[in-house]
């Protein structure tokens, strides 16, 4: 039984999204240039940068996924939060890449890359990113509309209507202000999403701690998962290999993942991007285990078959991915629900609309790049960015409609960001790092990282070699993308000087850009 | 609550992010929203600027 009263909770959730749009809609005067529409100006300060990226990289699907680890794998399942956390503190002690990546004074990464190995390198780069970022993407609208419909309590038979309905809601909101106003738009509404987000996610912890207490969530993880249930290394399920592939996968992220360099590049200098990531690092261990709690809290309360009576029919994943929204269904008291139903729609709409931005700037930036032949104009800039904002919503929608998750989400999220994150990390660090890299290397990392996480996914979609992809994994599967990514960087940069003719302007390892030069040892 | 219960590291981890959180959020929602009036402040100074590209809007 539900708890959401449509007075006290509509209401709460109402002018949550009426002053989030106010908000996103009334900055729009602000906006008259391209950099102003996708970098907001490099005008962004630390806290308003952290507000951002806290926002931003906690969405409804992050609540779902991380609940679903905790409910399968106990406190373990909190694991690549504490890795991404470590991640995210050393690079921003070190400033690791990102220092010489905002000194480069580029708009995205691609156009980086472009200054060391070619615009042909520029422009593929492009298309991976926005290709792992669109599939990895494509899943959250979906993840996000079941929350809410199972969280508010609506009628289950009709699950995948109301779904439907709250998917085209939830982006038309995001899309709404994000074409509208850009990137200055979703730091104003990134920074109140983060408050709202916050006050929603401490107030449901605090009451989960105190209902349901310490002692029983860790009975019931020694119950289910005895060690494993907080140590990954002795759980079954996970193993030293999801470790290495977590540590891999949170490092290639924390120096490559667009929505986060995003912010690093629409800083004010390197060193307010640094900040960012030291004073946000531990917001990523919360983000994981916060969530996570949550998921071990309804593996505590419900009796097991309740989520199968619940939605018959239902998959094995989606039995371990309902339990968390049902459990808050039943357990929150008006009020407390309506304020997490806003904090939710908070953390989802930062997260679109982020994610769109940040897409269409790579889009606009480096994939059209090629075809704009002559410069154009302010209003024009601003036009097709606004125009491919909205396409990727229409994609957004359509996609999340029709693909079918076949992992647990982390692994699903961690493959797809995969397809581009091995290449791209591995061609940053040399970019930034190693004299002797050049584009024969950084072409075989972008052929070679993403051929092992495609063919998995691919795989697992085909009757005929699904058994063969469910028997590898995804975590072997994203370790080996990452190996090949590294390798092919480095083989390919030792066999240009061999093979190619000398002389030939392409055959020279291009010089280090005057900015990057600071950065190598 | 009766302790740790056992799991040090998780409880500690646990109760840090409770803390840490709550903390972080009141202060960078202080802190924040003066960023945010500076930044559009910047913002209006290149307003000027914006104007004439928004004026010179047509296309070749």
């Amino acid at each position: 039984m539900t708890h959401f009263s449509w007075w006290i909770d509509g209401s709460i959730v109402g002018l949550y999204l009426v002053a989030t749009m106010v908000a996103g809609i009334m900055v729009r005067r602000y906006v008259g240039k391209v950099e102003h529409f996708l970098i907001a100006g490099r005008e962004v300060d630390v806290y308003l940068g952290i507000a951002s990226l806290a926002a931003t990289e906690f969405g409804v699907v992050t609540c779902m996924y991380t609940a679903e680890q905790g409910y399968r794998y106990g406190f373990a399942g909190a694991t690549p939060g504490v890795i991404t956390a470590l991640c995210m503190l050393l690079v921003g002690l070190t400033g690791f890449c990102v220092k010489p990546l905002r000194q480069a004074g580029v708009m995205t990464m691609p156009e980086l890359f472009e200054k060391r190995f070619g615009p042909r390198i520029r422009w593929a780069a492009g298309v991976l990113i926005v290709l792992g970022g669109l599939l990895n993407m494509g899943v959250f609208l979906r993840i996000t509309g079941e929350f809410l419909v199972l969280v508010c309590g609506f009628d289950i038979h009709y699950l995948g209507t109301y779904v439907v309905i709250m998917m085209t809601s939830l982006l038309l909101l995001g899309t709404i202000y994000t074409v509208v106003g850009g990137m200055l738009s979703v730091l104003v509404t990134d920074f109140l999403q983060f408050i709202v987000m916050s006050a929603g996610l401490i107030a449901v912890t605090v009451l989960i701690l105190y209902q349901v207490g310490w002692d029983k969530l860790t009975a019931t993880v020694t119950a289910h998962y005895q060690s494993g249930g907080f140590n990954p290394f002795t759980n079954s399920e996970l193993g030293w290999q999801y470790v290495i592939f977590n540590t891999m996968l949170a490092l290639a992220n924390v120096l490559t993942w667009q929505t986060t360099i995003a912010r690093v590049l629409a800083s004010k200098d390197a060193k307010t991007g640094q900040k960012m990531y030291t004073r946000t690092s531990f917001f990523f261990a919360c983000r994981f285990l916060i969530p996570g709690i949550w998921g071990i809290a309804a593996l505590a309360v419900l009796t097991p078959g309740t989520v199968a009576a619940l939605v018959p029919g239902a998959t094995a994943e989606k039995l371990a991915i309902y339990p968390m929204p049902i459990y808050l269904c039943r357990t929150l008291p008006v009020g407390l629900m309506g304020l997490l139903i806003a904090a939710m729609l908070a953390a989802d709409m930062s997260s679109t609309s982020s994610y769109m931005i940040t897409w269409s700037t790579l889009i606009y930036n480096d994939i059209l790049a090629p075809f704009r032949k002559t410069k154009w104009s302010e209003r024009r800039g601003l036009l097709w960015n606004r125009v491919i904002v909205s396409l990727i919503g229409v994609f957004l929608l359509v996609y999340g409609l029709l693909y079918q998750i076949k992992v647990d989400v982390w692994a699903y999220l961690g493959l797809t960001g995969s397809i581009f994150l091995a290449s791209t990390a591995s061609m940053l660090v040399a970019c930034c790092y190693w004299k002797r890299a050049n584009n024969w290397g950084a072409a075989g990392a972008i052929i070679f990282g993403p051929l092992v996480p495609l063919a998995y996914l691919a795989f697992q979609q085909i009757p005929a070699t699904a058994p063969w992809a469910e028997k590898v994994g995804p975590y072997y599967s994203g370790m080996a993308a990452y190996l090949a990514a590294g390798t092919a960087m480095v083989v390919g940069s030792l066999l240009k000087p061999i093979l190619a003719p000398p002389g030939r302007a392409e055959g020279q390892p291009a010089p280090l850009p005057a900015e990057l030069s600071g950065g190598v040892p | 609550m009766t302790g740790s219960n056992g799991h040090e590291f998780w409880w500690c981890l646990t109760i840090g992010c409770v803390v840490w959180y709550s903390t972080v959020t009141v202060y960078v929602a202080i802190r924040g929203a003066s960023d945010i009036k500076k930044m559009l402040a910047h913002l209006s100074e290149d307003s000027p600027e914006r104007a004439a590209s928004a004026g010179e809007s047509v296309d070749n």
